[in-house]
């Protein structure tokens, strides 16, 4: 070997780094703590800024507010009188020509569900926010789509943009929108609207750049003006990715509409469990998720049809059939109807849960203990403060001194080398810079180690433009004195991320391997990524109360799936042939596993990665409800005190943090499909 | 072939049905149907699909045995069943006499390892994998250590003509080298029977011509029993020593090239080799009789039973005068030489 390859270079610059760090710790100590002198007070600057514009843009935004609210109290006010067996026929009709019997079924099932749950009169609230905000994203993300797409020049641009306005976590958009538009449900639905919009400018813009050129040029030839080609050709060509689009849109919608919910001043149903929860009661908060739950399913489902490619149409007139049926039914019991509001079929249910709970959690308690502190005292906390601090008699039962550290460091030294022996040099520094990481902790990681070892990474993964984009971006958290924070969200998700990629990966792997598995597990998935945001929050309250732990598992459970199903699809789509020729090279089932099918879906692995790490910061922002330190807190407060410098500062810091992971991971699955010649 | 050798390859009565349940619902028609197309019949009507039906043929040690068809003929379903990429529904396949549809999983890593060879249409390469990685996979399968493995594949590599791109990636290599490294990797353990499925198909003309020859070449200096598979007629008459024809499923005519192109057994056959160039597949042994009760003249122009048509044309046109060209009026232009017409015929010739 000609020198040391990339990947090794970059290591060991990190390596030298990160070890003078540690050795002139003691001697100078602004190497670990940034020097408050130098911290600029730029949380204060944006907020003065901020508070400059926003106020510029109030009247706008006034205005505009008060325009919203006319199609808002009108769909309230629709929705809300509505007898609720005419909402349910209208549903159900839908259903009908959606999906047939089934959907029709769900729907029916699904609302008497919400109905007998007792709260429905909440849960139209809810919809009727998504029933406003939804359109406005469908116009304004379509809109953006074909613009994008009509003009090549803005794509760049407009690309970038929709991906920081995903990264930027759902709070953050709040205290702004706060301030422009004041309190009431308007925030909840204009912050909807723009959460929901990027979802479906970015499927507008992928489908019709997908339709293949010669329909294009056929519609050229025709003799069709640009405007005809576009809405006769191109769109409806486009029209399953499209529909794709929608089924995201109406998703992110409600997401966002139940976690605006915080802000309050709106009697929905995110309202309701946030207010359950706080008050503890574990029964009601579960119900109201499940109500959530339901809706998040019936309008997934619903509007997934639409996205499948032949689907089959059903008679129409069945569908006028029900909604007469609702009608007659309506107009007859119209005065008789009990307020919805009254229903509790589900209290006993409720109190038995709430009650079970509490039974549970009495008797388990010791064990449930168990399983949070054994996570919390082995694995989380020697990985945020380092084994040197972690590790103390009453926790491990042992005092961690210096002898230990060296032997950690000889252990690690030993097997770096024995990986560089073999060839593999990179992972032999690599090695030795993870014992150093936990020997430290992630928290009390030397800045300009953290700083270099970015920029390495960034370097390796797709060259200098990355690395030097990085380090500015994390110059800019570390200037605004945001780095420990930052530094303790980064160490909250990377350990999620590190588990999920554990984990699903697994599970992944043993989906790939069984079908039988796949099929068992598929569902779960599907459900998983169905379920808004906020509903995990309400298990792991209810079993590990609050803390980092519970805030842990609700980000793995949510940012899980991505790692499964990516690594699963990868595992299996090596082409046949691939598979043939190792098979008739004589490979054993393992070795095709090893040698042929995961090199193959290193790419796609990594694209999971990304994801899962994406998930895991949007949710990191939502576990503060629970009980967070890091930057999600801050956010999470500076709504509360409607601080736009500091709520604004802290989600640039957490979409910064995202934005680099995101590129990084990118770069390193680039690359492998680069060798792969993908 | 006369004293027959024991054969390398043998199949009898080999189905491979695709669908649900092929297993009960294939022994079940064959226990009510006695001919396979009434049981192929029978299966198509349940929605299975017979792709390979009822195959019975045996290839000799060293023999170039050819299978020929169009694309959903069932060609690369059979190769599939012999190779046992896939397990055959019915029959029996032997290899070296020995029944591979009965081996167990680890019998047949095994002779994987050892005996069989296989390249694909679209060469199936690795991708992550350098050239010379790529040739020594088979050996690494089977724990060969890495100095041995890469100095036999870089001898396999010396063979295919691809010295000097050994690191390089499967991306970096046109389709031609990109097909030499696939022969390659199916050589590097020395396999005494050999697969390739439609190996040039994927190809340009001319680098198919020329990796033709090659194959030949390697096949002369290994002699190892091969299983050809190939939908073109022209590639199969010149690399076979006999072929088998199939349709939708069925071994409709198996005999050498020049037995294909002079007897065919149906249209179907007969359509195959309408546009071939009979006089260069042919040899004078397939249209002789018996010389007794013959009167033949003085000439001899040397005719040999293994000539092939068209020579044995040119050397009889060697007998005639030169005879007259007329326009349309009848006036004399000039005079052609038949042997010259025969030799003009035969561009190639041999």
């Amino acid at each position: 070997m000609a020198g040391l390859s990339k990947g090794s270079l970059a290591a060991l610059v990190a390596l030298v780094v990160g070890a003078l760090c540690l050795l002139l710790e003691t001697t100078m100590p602004w190497l670990v703590t940034f020097p408050e002198t130098l911290v600029v007070p730029a949380t204060e600057w944006v907020g003065a800024a901020m508070t400059w514009l926003l106020q510029l843009l109030k009247p706008i935004a006034r205005a505009f507010s008060a325009l919203m609210s006319y199609p808002m109290e009108a769909t309230n006010l629709v929705l809300g009188s509505s007898p609720w067996i005419l909402v349910i026929a209208v549903v159900t009709a839908i259903g009908w020509m959606l999906g047939g019997v089934s959907m029709a079924l769900m729907a029916v099932v699904g609302l008497g569900f919400v109905l007998a749950s007792g709260y429905w009169h909440e849960s139209m609230n809810t919809l009727s926010l998504v029933a406003v905000s939804v359109p406005l994203a469908l116009i304004v993300g379509g809109g953006i789509g074909v613009l994008a797409n009509e003009y090549p020049r803005f794509r760049k641009p407009v690309q970038a943009m929709l991906d920081i306005m995903q990264t930027v976590p759902t709070f953050a958009y709040l205290t702004p929108l706060l301030v422009l538009f004041g309190f009431g449900p308007v925030v909840g639905l204009i912050a909807s609207a723009i959460y929901a919009a990027p979802p479906m400018a970015r499927n507008v813009l992928l489908g019709l750049e997908r339709i293949e050129p010669e329909i294009k040029e056929a519609a050229i030839m025709a003799g069709g003006t640009r405007l005809q080609q576009l809405f006769q050709v191109e769109i409806p060509s486009a029209a399953t990715q499209i529909l794709v689009g929608v089924n995201q849109c109406l998703m992110a919608a409600l997401s966002m509409v139940i976690i605006a919910a915080v802000i309050g001043g709106f009697d929905d149903i995110g309202w309701e469990v946030l207010l359950t929860m706080r008050k503890a009661q574990f029964g009601p908060a579960l119900m109201a998720g499940l109500v959530i739950v339901v809706f998040a399913v019936i309008i997934d489902r619903m509007s997934g049809t639409l996205a499948q490619d032949n689907r089959k149409r059903y008679d129409a007139r069945v569908a006028w059939g029900i909604l007469a049926v609702g009608v007659v039914a309506s107009a007859v019991t119209w005065n008789s109807l009990p307020n919805p509001s009254e229903y509790s079929a589900f209290d006993g249910a409720v109190n038995a849960v709430d009650a079970g709970l509490s039974a549970f959690t009495t008797a388990n308690w010791q064990w449930l203990a168990a399983i949070k502190n054994n996570v919390l005292y082995f694995g989380l906390l020697p990985l945020r403060i380092g084994l040197d601090e972690a590790v103390l008699p009453f926790t491990w039962g042992f005092q961690w001194t210096t002898q230990w550290s060296m032997g950690l460091f000889a252990v690690g030294a030993v097997a770096g080398l024995v990986l560089a022996l073999r060839g593999q040099v990179t992972w032999g520094i690599m090695t030795l810079i993870f014992v150093g990481m936990l020997e430290t902790g992630i928290t009390n990681l030397p800045w300009p180690f953290v700083l270099v070892g970015v920029a390495s990474l960034g370097w390796v993964a797709s060259g200098h433009g990355l690395a030097v984009l990085s380090v500015g971006l994390l110059l800019t958290i570390l200037l605004s004195g945001l780095w420990d924070r930052a530094m303790l969200s980064l160490y909250l998700s990377g350990a999620a991320v590190f588990a999920c990629a554990i984990a699903g990966g697994g599970i992944g792997l043993l989906c790939a391997v069984s079908p039988m598995a796949w099929r068992i597990i598929r569902p779960i998935c599907d459900m998983l990524q169905t379920i808004p945001l906020f509903v995990f929050l309400i298990p792991v309250l209810m079993v590990f109360q609050i803390g980092e732990f519970s805030a842990f598992l609700a980000i793995i459970a949510y940012a899980i799936v991505p790692m499964i199903r990516y690594s699963r699809h990868g595992l299996t789509e090596t082409p046949d042939e691939m598979i043939e020729a190792a098979i008739a090279s004589g490979a054993t089932t393992w070795q095709i596993l090893r040698d042929v099918r995961a090199p193959y879906a290193a790419p796609t692995i990594l694209l999971g990665l990304n994801q899962t790490i994406l998930y895991a910061f949007a949710m990191l922002v939502i576990a503060a409800l629970i009980g967070t330190t890091g930057l999600g807190q801050l956010i999470y407060l500076a709504l509360g005190q409607a601080d736009v410098g500091l709520g604004i500062s802290a989600g640039a810091a957490m979409a910064i943090l995202a934005l680099i992971a995101d590129r990084m991971v990118q770069g390193f699955a680039e690359e492998r499909r680069k060798v792969l010649g993908l | 072939m006369n004293d027959k050798p024991q054969a390398a390859i043998s199949c009898q009565n080999v189905w491979q049905v695709f669908g649900p349940n092929a297993d009960s619902a294939l022994s079940e028609a064959l226990s009510v149907h006695s001919e396979p197309e009434a049981a192929a019949a029978a299966l198509r009507e349940k929605g299975l699909i017979p792709a390979v039906q009822d195959a019975n043929f045996e290839v000799a040690e060293g023999e170039l045995f050819v299978i020929m068809g169009l694309s959903g003929s069932g060609k690369s379903t059979l190769i599939r069943c012999i190779s046992h990429l896939l397990h055959a529904t019915h029959g029996e396949i032997r290899i070296d006499g020995e029944n591979i549809v009965e081996a167990t999983p680890d019998r047949l890593i095994e002779l994987r390892r050892k005996k069989l060879g296989m390249v694909f249409q679209h060469f199936g390469l690795f991708p992550h994998m350098s050239v010379i990685d790529n040739v020594a996979y088979p050996l690494r399968v089977q724990g060969v250590k890495r100095k041995a493995r890469l100095e036999k594949a870089q001898k396999v590599i010396e063979l295919v003509g691809l010295t000097g791109r050994e690191t390089h990636h499967p991306r970096e290599l046109s389709g031609g080298q990109r097909q030499r490294v696939g022969i390659a990797r199916s050589l590097v353990t020395d396999c005494s029977v050999w697969f390739l499925d439609e190996p040039f198909s994927a190809l340009d003309p001319l680098i198919r011509r020329q990796l033709q020859d090659e194959f030949l070449q390697i096949q002369a200096e290994l002699k190892t029993t091969i299983v050809f598979i190939t939908h073109d007629i022209n590639e199969a008459l010149k690399l076979a020593d006999r072929i088998a024809i199939m349709r939708d499923g069925k071994v409709v005519q198996i005999g050498t090239p020049s037995d294909i192109i002079l007897n065919p057994v149906d249209d179907y056959v007969r359509e195959f080799s309408k546009d071939v160039a009979k006089g260069r597949h042919a040899h004078v042994a397939s249209v002789m009789e018996p010389g007794e009760g013959h009167v033949y003249g003085a000439d001899d122009p040397g005719l040999r039973v293994d000539m092939t048509l068209d020579a044995a044309l040119a050397r009889c046109m060697d007998l005639y005068e030169p005879v007259p060209v007329r326009a349309e009026d009848g006036t004399l232009l000039g005079v052609v030489n038949p042997a010259n017409l025969a030799a003009a015929l035969h561009v190639e010739a041999g």
